[in-house]
């Protein structure tokens, strides 16, 4: 069985490997992608609220971050992108970590709140720097236009490793004394932490590896926008669609963000075009009922009838 | 001084308003423990009743109160009844996802069928104001104030002074031995959400009487609804008007001393570091944990 998926798994990886050279369109190559980030975003995502129980809703704090500091490294320093974009997962930790220690001693829905005003405040820093401190440095409202970036190729190949990248450290995650700890946080925090786990260390933990990832995403997506503004990276939507996809997919499994992610990502691509409105009324209506009747997932569900 | 002053009055005439919309969002989380994220749309309904209303039939804003109040109501009702009572057991986060995808529904849809134009209920006395040595008070204002101030006293009353609000209570403090003592918690939880989306739409209305009005405005009204009631104690009703005379007066002073755009910044790093420090409120009274 376990070799099976690996089989299955490895072939799944080659084919996308070789995917933009087989002849598929551009515009195909363009959407893979997209849903490459969509499927890291959502499993940064996962791993502090699927395993730690902590919902965070203020994750697109560390996603502007990181587009704004590799757009301010790229169109005012002149550095080079791959080098900009560690620089902006780096920072994000970096930040993460003073904002963990206190907001994760917060429980259940302040810390949902705490995390939501810290990405909310970002935004509103960001917007109004330049004009309270009287410098050109975020640029405001006005945005940061950064240097034309190569294809959508480049893009996709980007956005694959990111995506392996993420399942890569939720698998590790999963089977190691980490992701033990984080469960035993996500079921009963005071009995862990009687059992000897530091809980605090192990969510803050679990807090900055998202967070670097979610700023190396930021940044990519700046590239390949060559445009950002607050309004745009710190967009609360960014946030509620993560928390839909992993929701949808399974929340605290390893596969459940790629699933909900690419579900997702396929209904906006069909329906967002031509019915702008009925794309967010159908959301609305898959979060209602998924919650109502699968509360696990897609990925959760399958797997208890699995194994029952 | 009067620049002060007049500042100091907005500040305190705003945060009327965001306590009359925001303690229902506090009932709502001190007795069932939900995050309510469509709590703004209810705030728009409430706005778009009394904006059809008023163009439709040309009744003044202020009388069309009692239409947001049993509509809304209803509403409520009829939500908590038929759907969030099916996952009041399960753990808190599946409630949060489950009224995001109601906001989803009920803002696109309003979106679709009213579009995204700026609306606004201009009435005869729209513009009046009284000028007391130099400082405006704006009629629509200080009535739009005096009625929070009522919705929230007479929420208070009802919560410990009837029947329902006993068994309200009764229910919000332990639900296993208020079902022990014949209360049906499930009918007390509907009602409950009715009273708050009912005094959430009265603020609608009166908040449509001078601010603009969209489809879309739901989500900042619950971000700060959040706002007011962490600063005022999550749970605690009146708290509600606390938070919310505080936020109204630092913003309002922002405003005026260092530059309108950054109020909303000031807010979110009050909020968070409030949670931080004192997630109990500002009178330490609200639910923690």
């Amino acid at each position: 069985m376990k070799r099976r998926w690996s089989i299955l798994l490895t072939a799944i990886i080659i084919v996308l490997l070789i995917a933009p050279y087989s002849g598929i369109s551009g515009y195909m190559v363009r959407f893979l992608a997209i849903i490459f980030l969509w499927i890291g975003k959502t499993g940064c995502w996962n791993i502090v609220a699927g395993y730690t129980g902590y919902i965070d809703f203020g994750p697109v704090a560390y996603f502007g971050i990181g587009s704004y500091v590799t757009g301010l490294l790229m169109a005012k320093a002149h550095i080079p992108f791959l080098f900009s974009i560690l620089l902006s997962g780096a920072i994000s930790a970096l930040i993460a970590f003073p904002i963990a220690l206190p907001t994760l001693r917060l429980r259940g829905a302040y810390f949902g709140i705490a995390t939501l005003a810290f990405a909310e405040a970002m935004k509103q820093i960001i917007l109004e720097f330049d004009q309270t401190v009287g410098v050109r440095f975020f640029e405001g409202p006005h945005g940061i236009t950064l240097p034309i970036g190569p294809g959508n190729v480049s893009f996709y190949y980007v956005g694959f490793v990111i995506m392996i990248a993420v399942i890569g450290i939720t698998y590790w995650t999963e089977g190691s004394k980490f992701g033990y700890a984080l469960r035993a946080i996500r079921e009963a925090e005071q009995a862990a932490e009687l059992s000897g786990v530091n809980t605090l260390r192990e969510k803050t933990k679990a807090y900055v590896i998202s967070a670097f990832f979610l700023g190396i995403i930021g940044g990519v997506e700046a590239y390949w926008l060559t445009y950002i503004t607050p309004h745009m990276v710190f967009d609360v939507l960014i946030t509620i669609q993560m928390v839909v996809m992993a929701l949808l997919g399974g929340i605290g499994t390893l596969l459940g963000p790629a699933i909900g992610a690419s579900f997702l990502t396929i209904i906006y691509e069909l329906l967002h075009r031509d019915f702008p409105y009925t794309y967010a009324i159908i959301v609305g209506f898959i979060v209602v009922i998924v919650v109502l009747l699968m509360p696990r997932g897609i990925v959760g569900t399958l797997e208890a009838k699995l194994r029952a | 001084m009067l620049l002060f002053l007049q500042s100091l009055l907005n500040g305190i005439l705003l945060g009327g308003i965001y306590a009359a919309y925001s303690a229902g969002f506090s009932l709502i989380f001190g007795v069932m423990g939900v995050i309510n994220i469509f709590h703004g749309e209810m705030v728009m309904l409430g706005a778009f009743i009394t904006y059809w209303i008023f163009i439709l039939f040309h009744i003044d804003p202020f009388l069309t109160i009692p239409f947001s109040i049993i509509s809304l109501f209803i509403f409520g009702y009829l939500i908590q009844r038929f759907v969030i009572n099916r996952v009041i057991e399960a753990p808190p986060m599946i409630s949060y996802i489950l009224t995001f995808g109601i906001h989803l529904i009920i803002a696109y849809t309003a979106l679709w069928i009213w579009t995204a134009d700026f609306r606004t209920v201009t009435t005869s006395y729209s513009g009046f104001n009284a000028n007391i040595s130099g400082i405006i008070i704006p009629y629509a204002r200080l009535a739009t104030f005096g009625l929070a101030i009522i919705v929230v006293a007479g929420l208070y009353i009802l919560l410990y002074k009837s029947d329902v609000g006993r068994a309200i209570q009764a229910t919000a403090q332990d639900k296993e031995v208020a079902r022990l003592m014949g209360v049906n918690v499930k009918q007390i939880y509907a009602i409950t959400f009715g009273i708050g989306a009912a005094i959430t739409a009265i603020a609608g209305s009166l908040i449509s009487t001078y601010f603009i009005i969209f489809p879309q405005m739901g989500l900042s009204y619950t971000i700060m609804a959040f706002c007011v009631v962490v600063l005022g104690g999550m749970g605690y009703i009146p708290g509600a008007l606390w938070g919310g005379l505080i936020l109204g007066v630092v913003q309002s002073l922002t405003a005026t001393y260092i530059n309108a755009g950054l109020s909303g910044a000031i807010t979110f790093i009050l909020l968070f570091v409030m949670l931080v420090v004192r997630p109990s409120g500002i009178v330490g009274k609200g639910i923690v944990g």
